[in-house]
């Protein structure tokens, strides 16, 4: 079968011809799927012509444990700008707690505790992520499962800058590395009129 | 990637800020909506509520939550037209909320049942996380959404609120 080579659809909003598409309002920009255990993973060089950003991970970490945290530094900051709030169920309660550093705990990989094939899932929003009016707030609904446990949660965390957001990197709490086939990628949505 | 996701408008907050961010004559062409908002209120707390009108209505709405507060989790029902929550000027300097708004099949002819993810945060223990499920008892195809802040108070400059439509395919 021979390949279509797609084009965007035109301003006028016509499909000009077969094969023709409209990417719509929300953009991959990056996707990255480990061969090999890594220790982190970042995007750099985000482009500014986005209004919100999107990131869905979906990781396994090197660790024996169930579940560890994702942590996540911005612009390269280490420096205590960030804090994290969450809300956890665990099939039978539900606690909450926060902490703060130079990281962001926010999102979970499963550990080696965990069936092998068992990863966990995290999806990060973004909103004005280059808005130099506001600090970043990440809204995250995360969570894994392995039959017998499990944790559904919804967690918050501040980057207390007002810079444009143009790199975010991914390690583990620990430092324990990305085991292969975890999976990163990072989208951007677009605002009305562009 | 497939034309499922179209942005249709967007609002920023100007100075001196406003009463009410109105989406009017929403097209009735896509599957559902989504509105992902980035608000901040004048009112004197940490999390005001962020309120809703549809179609110019505010009543017929309820809805039920899970939320956390940094220390404590727990849940509660609510009719008042509350479907999340925004930063208030209490909350640190500089914050805003962080929302979506997901409205599946909003121009059927059944009741409007839709989710709010909505979270706020602060330089300090409590910040707030709440995930809402809520419905509108209303038949009607929606036509206009109206956001504004819990309190009777405006929202803050630099606040932005953008709609998109979601189609199920081309």
């Amino acid at each position: 079968m021979g390949s279509v080579s797609l084009k965007y659809k035109s301003k006028s909003g016509n499909l000009t011809a077969p094969g023709d598409v409209d990417p719509g309002a929300m953009i991959p920009i990056t996707t990255t799927t480990l061969s090999t255990n890594t220790a982190s993973v970042t995007f750099s060089d985000i482009p500014q012509n986005y209004e919100h950003l999107q990131l869905r991970v979906m990781a396994r970490a090197n660790v024996l444990v169930s579940v560890r945290n994702i942590t996540l530094q911005i612009n390269s900051d280490t420096t205590n700008n960030y804090y994290r709030h969450y809300v956890v169920g665990t099939g039978a309660s539900a606690v909450a707690g926060s902490d703060a550093g130079t990281v962001m705990f926010l999102g979970n990989a499963t550990g080696t505790d965990y069936s092998s094939s068992a990863f966990g899932v995290s999806i990060y929003d973004i909103l004005d992520y280059s808005n130099t009016n506001k600090y970043k707030t990440v809204r995250c609904i995360y969570g894994q499962e392995n039959n017998t446990n499990g944790q559904a949660a919804f967690g918050s965390g501040l980057w207390k800058s007002t810079n444009a957001i143009n790199s975010i990197t991914f390690t583990t709490e620990g430092n324990y590395s990305f085991m292969q086939y975890s999976h990163f990628a990072l989208y951007g949505i677009k605002r009305a009129g562009a | 990637m497939a034309y499922t996701y179209s942005k249709i408008a967007t609002y920023t907050v100007g100075s001196g800020g406003i009463a009410s961010i109105d989406f009017l004559n929403i097209p009735q062409t896509y599957t559902d909506l989504v509105i992902k908002t980035s608000l901040r209120s004048a009112a004197a707390s940490v999390n005001p509520g962020l309120l809703i009108k549809l179609n110019g209505s505010a009543t017929g709405f309820t809805g039920r939550n899970i939320y956390g507060t940094g220390s404590a989790a727990a849940s509660y029902s609510d009719t008042s037209g509350e479907i999340g929550i925004l930063a208030g000027n209490s909350a640190t300097a500089s914050t805003f909320g962080n929302a979506d708004i997901y409205i599946p099949n909003y121009t059927g002819s059944n009741n409007k049942s839709f989710s709010v993810d909505s979270v706020n945060e602060n330089n300090a223990t409590s910040a707030n996380q709440y995930l809402y499920a809520n419905l509108w008892s209303n038949t009607a195809p929606i036509t206009s959404i109206a956001l504004r802040s819990g309190g009777s108070v405006n929202l803050l400059q630099y606040s932005t609120a953008t709609l998109y439509g979601i189609k199920a395919e081309v």
